[in-house]
């Protein structure tokens, strides 16, 4: 490796980001029907950002794109490939930042994230504990790095998942809720770091969160889910003036104490 | 715990498991490990009874290897012993199946054949002698027994007598007291048959002095088994003759119960000397049995038929179930 | 119907593990330390308990077989029922037992949280298939453990037997005509039979208990929930096999 040292010492090898299409994707589970022909595109070197009320679908859409769950109906492809191949795992690198951290309980801190690499035999093992600090770095971590994900806060635990998956140098990065938790400048700081991943890595990236901030600040177009349908899609700048009431009310709503939403919900 | 230290309790727990699997296997199975060594031989049985692969082979009662297949050829089965290399086996020694205990643990006992005689090789047949199993010498022994009772009771009473006729010994006594005189004679001639005995002539004096021939009666008697059949017919004769006695026919019979004839051996007891005379000379049955050689063979080969039966029970190691009813017996 | 397509899934869920894991089993050398960590938690931790129940089981045995056999005056015998029992029989259930109670359900727990917390999923989606990581070296290392509980166990079985021979009035036999008898009517091959009892059952209690773990479904009350399940079946297993297992092996004696 002769990058210079002024950038990470993660392997500079060209892979390019890849591109994830989702047609008319259903799922159910028994009777209950959680995605609903959802349809769209992202493209490589995007980052897209996913937005939805809780219970809308949104990890189970995650977890179909790391092929963790089986379409019901529909298709999902990663780099062309169908992410439902067991194939599709081993030719494109995908990390997905569980919104509970799915931490290695186990492991320290150190071994949650230098387990990628030592298992897939990426570097050695001065190779792989440069990389493993370097992470850590990034995500003001070093301090943990001998703790068990068991003494660790929650906020701390999604900061080692995302840092576990930048270990991985993966050609497409999900985030499920990586702010939900975070105090408002931590998950600034999240933020800027998704943003800077994609800069650097030119990765392609999916964000799921609720965060308009968020959304607003780093994302190239915004999906909205709502009830397993994609109601809106577009560039985030749209969002700002919405048409869609339901969008709208989505990302701007009122408190009405006069009218409150609790008493009109139908079921 | 640092891993290393893991490792190595690991690793020690195995060797240790390895080892113990090692040292519990050498105990267990002495016997397999003649199965690498040595030389095999085939010993082909009429029936093998309970022996089965892994029994003992023993020579003088000490393992010298263990049965390592048994199988059937043809009308007979086979057993085929694996010896330890070092130990030889004469071509003339033979093999027979012994019961080691009543629970029917069985071991091939060899017995040491002639000391001059070449050793059997690798692969050779040994000559066997079938053994008959311990149930029906257990039958034969109890209708022995019973035919024993019986025919000694019908002697004793014979020579006793039963209270209304006078037994042999009274009437002896009798025949005694009333030919003193003569007795005195006969006495002289009785001397002189005695020492013929003791010089070994004749067939009571053989069976008397011929140290081949007592080993060969006490051999016998100790392995009654084989001599069961004859034994049987032996008695039922002996009863035979006991009855024959009784109702008083033959020689010996009407001298007991036949007043008549009682009468006249009184009369002719003068002449008693001329039948010791007789006697001496080996005419007659009684002269015969004491005097004629051909009496003795014929003794002897009844003998050794029995002996020949009995062979199997020969080996010295165990003791078999016959030998030990056999020497409380005896 | 439904506990009948249940429990062919897990039939046929097991079968797949066991494909998978074996198919991975090229990688052991470099997962050497997950197994000799397996070893140690299979192995090392089990013995004492397995020498302590060995010892009663063998005690007892001889208990009762001395009760029951003074009634025929056959109480000398008492070393060939101790050794083949434990041998053939006792020694390689008992390990299976504790190994399901002890290692199986530990086992069990520790991935059916794994999966609950979706350890797993993460594990998937780095592409470390868990049959590699978590179920091979644990079968690896029961394999090479088992017998080595096993032997133990038949060992410290036979030596309570011994002890209690001794010291039990109405039976009170020598230590040395006990280990003769016993010597005499157990040979090695009822001692292997035993072996490979154990390792048998030993492998299908770690199996069946890996699998039950991963396929947890839900939130962690699943997680007694399956480890409940695990030891059951474990159990079932156990005996069922035992008995089949020990038809196919008597002939081959
Ligand atoms: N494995 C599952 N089995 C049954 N229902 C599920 C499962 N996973 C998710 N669901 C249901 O699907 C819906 C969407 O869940 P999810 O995608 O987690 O929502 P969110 O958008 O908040 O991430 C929820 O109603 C949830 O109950
Ligand atoms: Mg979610």
């Amino acid at each position: 490796m002769t990058c210079s040292s002024t950038r990470s010492p993660f392997s500079q090898v060209e892979t390019p980001a890849v591109g994830v299409s989702i047609e008319k994707l259903s799922k159910d589970f028994g009777r209950l029907k959680v995605l609903k022909e959802v349809t769209f595109a992202v493209e490589p070197g995007e980052i897209f950002v996913l937005m939805g009320p809780s219970g809308s679908g949104k990890s189970v859409l995650l977890k179909h794109i790391v092929g963790l769950e089986l379409p019901t109906s529909g298709r999902v492809t990663v780099d062309g490939k169908d992410a439902a191949a067991e194939e599709t795992r081993e030719q494109v690198r995908m990390a997905l930042v569980f919104q509970s951290g799915a931490l290695f309980n186990s492991l320290s801190v150190y071994d949650n994230l230098a387990l990628y690499p030592r298992e897939h035999r990426v570097a050695n093992e001065a190779g792989i504990r440069e990389k493993v600090m370097h992470a850590l770095q990034i995500l003001s971590l070093e301090g943990t790095a001998r703790k068990s994900p068991s003494e660790l806060s929650g906020g701390m635990k999604k900061r080692v998942a995302i840092a576990r998956a930048l270990v991985m140098e993966p050609q497409l990065m999900l985030y499920d809720e990586p702010t939900s938790e975070l105090d408002p400048v931590m998950s600034a700081t999240i933020s800027e770091i998704i943003a800077t991943v994609k800069e650097d890595y030119h990765v392609t990236t999916i964000v799921v969160s609720h965060e308009r901030e968020l959304a607003f600040g780093i994302a190239d177009r915004v999906g909205i889910l709502m009830g397993g349908a994609l109601i809106s899609l577009g560039p985030a700048a749209e969002l700002r003036s919405p048409q869609d009431p339901r969008v709208a009310e989505f990302l701007n709503p009122k408190i009405d104490l006069q009218h409150p939403r609790f008493k009109n919900l139908e079921t | 715990m640092n891993n290393l230290q893991q490792t190595t309790r690991v690793g020690l727990f195995f060797i240790l498991g390895i080892a113990l699997i090692w040292v519990t296997f050498q105990t267990l199975s002495g016997g397999k490990i003649f199965r690498e060594k040595g030389y095999s031989l085939i010993a082909g049985f009429e029936s093998l009874k309970e022996l089965k692969k892994g029994d003992e082979v023993r020579m003088a009662g000490v393992v010298i290897g263990a049965v390592e297949e048994t199988r059937l050829a043809g009308r007979r089965a086979e057993a085929v012993l694996r010896i330890h290399p070092e130990v030889q086996i004469k071509n003339d020694a033979t093999a027979t199946i012994v019961m080691a205990g009543l629970i029917g643990t069985n071991y091939i006992g060899i017995d040491l054949g002639t000391p001059g005689a070449p050793a059997l090789r690798d692969g050779a047949e040994i000559r066997t002698k079938a053994t008959p199993d311990l149930t029906a010498i257990m039958t034969q022994m109890g209708v022995l027994g019973k035919k024993l009772e019986g025919a000694l009771g019908s002697i004793s009473t014979a020579v006793t007598g039963d209270g209304k006729t006078p037994g042999l010994f009274q009437k002896l006594d009798k025949l005694v007291s009333d030919n003193g005189e003569n007795v005195n004679a006969t006495v002289a001639n009785i001397r002189q048959v005695s020492d013929k005995l003791n010089k070994g002539e004749g067939t009571l004096g053989k069976l008397l002095n011929d140290p081949k021939l007592h080993d060969d009666l006490v051999a016998t008697v100790n392995e009654i088994k084989g001599t069961a059949a004859e034994a049987k017919t032996f008695v039922a004769n002996a009863q035979a003759i006991v009855d024959q006695v009784k109702a008083g026919k033959g020689t010996l019979g009407a001298l007991v119960y036949d007043d008549t004839t009682g009468n006249d051996i009184k009369a002719s007891v003068k002449n008693i000397r001329d039948i010791s005379d007789k006697i001496t000379r080996g005419e007659g049955t009684l002269g015969k049995l004491i005097n004629d050689d051909s009496t003795l063979r014929d003794a002897q080969a009844i003998m050794k038929k029995a002996d020949r039966a009995l062979d199997g029970l020969d080996d010295t190691g165990p003791i078999t179930a016959v030998g030990v009813v056999a020497r409380g017996l005896f | 119907m439904k506990q009948i397509t249940a429990i062919l899934d897990g039939f046929g869920s097991t079968w797949l593990l066991l494909v998978r894991s074996l198919s991975y089993a090229g990688t052991l050398p470099r997962q050497y330390r997950r197994f000799f960590e397996q070893c140690y938690l299979i192995g090392y931790t089990t013995l004492p308990i397995v020498a302590i129940l060995s010892f009663f089981i063998g005690s007892v045995l001889a208990l009762q077989a001395g009760y029951s056999m003074q009634n025929f005056g056959t109480q000398q015998f008492i070393g060939s029922l101790v050794g083949l029992s434990m041998a053939r029989e006792l020694g390689p259930v008992m390990v299976a037992i504790l190994l399901a109670g002890r290692v199986g359900s530990a086992i069990t727990a520790e991935l059916a949280s794994m999966k609950v917390y979706q350890e797993i999923d993460a594990l998937v989606t780095m592409n470390i298939p868990p049959a590699r990581m978590l179920v091979l070296p644990r079968l690896a290392a029961t394999l090479v453990m088992v017998p080595v509980l096993a032997i133990i166990a038949d060992l410290v079985g036979w030596f309570g037997g011994a002890i209690v021979a001794k010291y039990t009035a109405m039976i009170s036999i020598e230590p040395e005509a006990y280990f003769a008898v016993l010597r005499r009517y157990t040979h090695f091959k009822d001692v292997l039979n035993g072996l490979i009892k154990a390792e048998l059952f030993g492998f299908v209690v770690v199996l069946v208990c890996c699998n039950i773990g991963l396929n947890t479904r839900g939130g962690p009350r699943e997680i007694g929930a399956s480890v409940t399940r695990a030891v059951v079946v474990s159990l079932i297993l156990i005996l069922v096999l035992d008995y089949f297992v020990t038809q196919v092996l008597m002939p081959l004696q």
